[in-house]
């Protein structure tokens, strides 16, 4: 079940404002607070952060909602946040944080369903490369990355495993698959 | 007996070191004029920073400076449409006719004067400019749409570090005009300044004790821009200024930080400013100023 949570709806509640600047600390902790709250009465296991009506997005706001809900107990839940709507300069802010932090999250276009996902933020090279022959190809055991990518069973198990570890993707049992929303 | 501080003809970023050196001793003893008669123009930066030394007289308890505003109609009249008087009758006795803002028609500002001392003063700073800035910065330094959502983000993290960091209020304003000294092109301007306590201060009791003897203005300057590092224990504090970088690298933009005696800068090839400046005149608080240059259309 994916959970949409429109920031621009949140950020009018918590802001009392007009404008769609989310901006400052404060008012990124106090989005934060908001998500966290939809997110305990959800038992959804995809979060979709839509950002579309997001005007302009600080580094400290990229920081307190993005980074620090990823840095906030990964593995009480399990569930996958993913990020949607976000312009270029939203994207790179996002990005700056993340790597700052190692972290990584997925990003999907706004109203785009089937578009490619992307990885915002810190992981190696080969995660990113298996993130990406996940997507084109579907589901996929760790022997059948290896021999798409002409690598090492250890070396497929590996970037896999680091995928999973930052929630990039999903594993039942040896299949692994790429976070879709559509 | 009185003491008259010289405004410079042209007060920015570099006059502003004569225009501190007026000052010796801070705080300064007696009766102070500025005295800006002579003035012809001033940048954003110039005139937040003679706020700020309104302010931060007024915060040292000094006696109420006297202001003589400039003789040229052309240059009160610009002062007082980007909300320089209305801030500066607040702390300084003015002499001479200053026009009302009214008068002086609308400000072509990207961002007037603007108070900064909370969190919602830097959503109110952020929330006027988005309105005029897109608009201005494409037709005038023609920076694509992506490059005006970065200079307001640079604009949101300069100002959040004053009320993080600050101990008390400050200024923030932002201009497009011509560089035809250094540049030859039109630049867009971030100015901002605050009377507080300064980066030494700010990052002494957490950073001090690494520097050792080298700890200083200049210190403290270099561990906030190049070190990235922040009072805060918090791991995701003290990027602001980092995540500003790409985006000048990018634009071939400017950020220069003066703080108590120093003044720290990371310069583009178009400029020759020095990249650390040490021993300077003592000035309270710290004034950051961020530049950015039109985009050079390429070559054919």
């Amino acid at each position: 079940m994916i959970e949409t949570i429109r920031i621009g709806h949140l950020l009018r509640e918590t802001a009392a404002t007009p404008y769609r600047n989310l901006i400052t600390r404060p008012t990124g902790a106090a989005v934060r607070d908001r998500i966290e709250a939809a997110l305990a009465e959800s038992d959804c296991v995809t979060a979709l952060l839509d950002f579309s009506d997001i005007e302009l997005l600080d580094f400290s706001c990229a920081d307190e909602v993005v980074a620090k809900l990823l840095l906030a107990d990964p593995d009480r839940t399990g569930r996958v946040l993913v990020l949607q709507g976000l312009r270029e300069d939203q994207h790179e802010a996002i990005e700056q944080v993340l790597i700052h932090h190692g972290l990584a999250v997925v990003a999907v276009a706004s109203g785009h369903g089937d578009a490619m996902p992307q990885l915002i933020g810190w992981v190696t090279a080969d995660a990113r490369s298996a993130f990406g022959c996940l997507c084109e190809s579907g589901p996929l055991r760790s022997f059948q990355l290896a021999w798409a990518l002409d690598w090492s069973d250890s070396r497929s198990r590996d970037a896999l495993g680091a995928l999973l570890a930052h929630r990039l993707v999903r594993a039942e049992g040896e299949l692994y698959f790429p976070i879709t929303i559509a | 007996m009185t003491k008259v501080i010289e405004i410079p003809a042209h007060l920015d970023d570099r006059s502003f070191e004569q225009f501190t050196a007026g000052f010796g001793e801070w705080p300064p003893e007696g009766k102070l004029l500025f005295d800006a008669r002579g003035a012809q123009w001033a940048s954003p930066y110039g005139l937040i920073g003679m706020l700020t030394a309104g302010q931060a007289l007024a915060e040292a308890r000094q006696e109420r400076p006297l202001f003589a505003v400039p003789n040229s109609t052309d240059v009160k009249s610009y002062w007082s449409r980007i909300g320089f008087f209305r801030y500066a009758a607040e702390l300084f006795e003015l002499h001479g006719k200053v026009p009302k803002s009214s008068a002086s028609g609308p400000s072509d500002a990207l961002l007037d004067v603007t108070p900064v001392r909370a969190m919602e003063d830097v959503h109110e700073a952020v929330n006027r400019i988005s309105d005029t800035a897109a608009r201005i910065l494409r037709a005038e330094l023609g920076l694509e749409r992506t490059a005006t959502g970065r200079f307001s983000m640079a604009l949101s993290e300069a100002c959040q570090n004053i009320v993080e960091h600050a101990g008390t209020g400050g200024w923030v304003a932002a201009q497009t005009y011509t560089f035809r000294r250094r540049l030859g092109r039109r630049v867009a301007v971030i100015a901002v300044s605050d009377a507080g306590i300064g980066f030494r201060r700010s990052l002494e009791s957490t950073h001090a004790k690494r520097f050792g003897e080298r700890w200083g203005d200049g210190a403290a300057l270099e561990a906030a821009l190049i070190q990235n590092v922040s009072r805060f224990r918090d791991p995701g504090r003290g990027q602001g200024f980092r995540q500003i970088k790409p985006f000048l690298d990018k634009w071939e933009g400017k950020i220069s930080i003066r703080s108590g005696t120093a003044r720290l800068a990371i310069v583009p090839a178009w400029d020759e400013d020095v990249p650390l400046s040490e021993h300077l005149p003592f000035f309270p608080g710290a004034q950051v100023q961020i530049t950015i240059p039109a985009h050079e259309a390429e070559p054919r």
